[in-house]
């Protein structure tokens, strides 16, 4: 599993690879909420490397979401979520209220 | 039924992959396509999770049980584990409908177990512990 969080001018990106399931999701946390304590309200979650999203790690990221959509702050934006991943977050009810772009640039283009 | 293969693994959530690849490895085996299999593998992440974080509270020490085999059409997984008696009446199905900051927290893990297999039945006798049987149909 790895994180690596960019920070850009219109916002972070957070790419994830590998597996995020109830021993790895709180990594997964500590990279949205270090995002979120340097008021970094605007981020994009390049998913293009991430092989599982287990339900922990769908709670850190409707944290995140919260998070960063209160007083109109900013958003959550995914990229390239895999196939299999998105049909879990469909499962979820989520996939309907996040934002998702095939392409990362499109993903900061869009804030 | 055919033969059954388990492993048995303790009670830690550092153990989650080498659950995963092994059940995902046995799906395959049985004739199921990579979609099954990640279905299974993934509703068995999360009744191992509900296992080690509710069933032993945290607890390291104890130990996870999971066995596959193919009964008719069926790919049959049980999860066992001997921590406190855990009653999946007890939490609430989440509403998936309601906008994402009104949603509860929780409940999530055992709606998507639901959800990814065809049955999901929960048992608990003093003997065996908590047992969590899921089955998905092998598709033909």
């Amino acid at each position: 599993m790895e994180i690596t969080t960019t920070h850009l001018k219109r916002c972070d990106v957070i790419a994830l690879k590998g597996r995020f399931d109830s021993s790895t999701a709180p990594d997964l946390e500590k990279a949205f909420r270090a995002s979120i304590d340097a008021d970094a309200f605007r981020i994009v979650v390049d998913m293009g490397e991430a092989e599982y999203f287990g339900s922990a790690a769908i709670r850190a990221l409707v944290m995140a979401y919260k998070e960063c959509r209160r007083f109109n702050r900013g958003d959550v934006r995914l990229a390239r979520v895999p196939e299999r991943i998105r049909h879990v977050l469909d499962l979820a009810g989520i996939a309907p209220l996040i934002t998702i772009y095939e392409d990362p640039v499109l993903a900061v283009g869009s804030f | 039924m055919t033969e059954e293969y388990e492993i048995c693994v303790t009670s830690q959530l550092s153990r989650l992959a080498q659950i995963s690849e092994f059940v995902a490895g046995r799906a395959l085996l049985a004739g199921m396509d990579e979609d099954q299999a990640f279905a299974v593998q993934m509703a068995v992440d999360e009744a191992c999770t509900n296992a080690i974080e509710h069933a032993y509270e945290g607890h390291g020490d104890g130990e996870v049980h999971i066995c596959c085999f193919v009964e008719d059409e069926d790919f049959v997984v049980r999860v066992i584990d001997h921590g406190k008696p855990f009653d999946p009446c007890s939490v609430p199905e989440p509403d998936v409908s309601t906008p994402l900051e009104e949603r509860q927290i929780g409940g999530l893990g055992i709606y998507l177990m639901k959800k990814l297999m065809d049955d999901v039945e929960f048992r608990f006798d003093q003997a065996l512990g908590n047992q969590v049987i899921m089955r998905k149909r092998r598709r033909a």
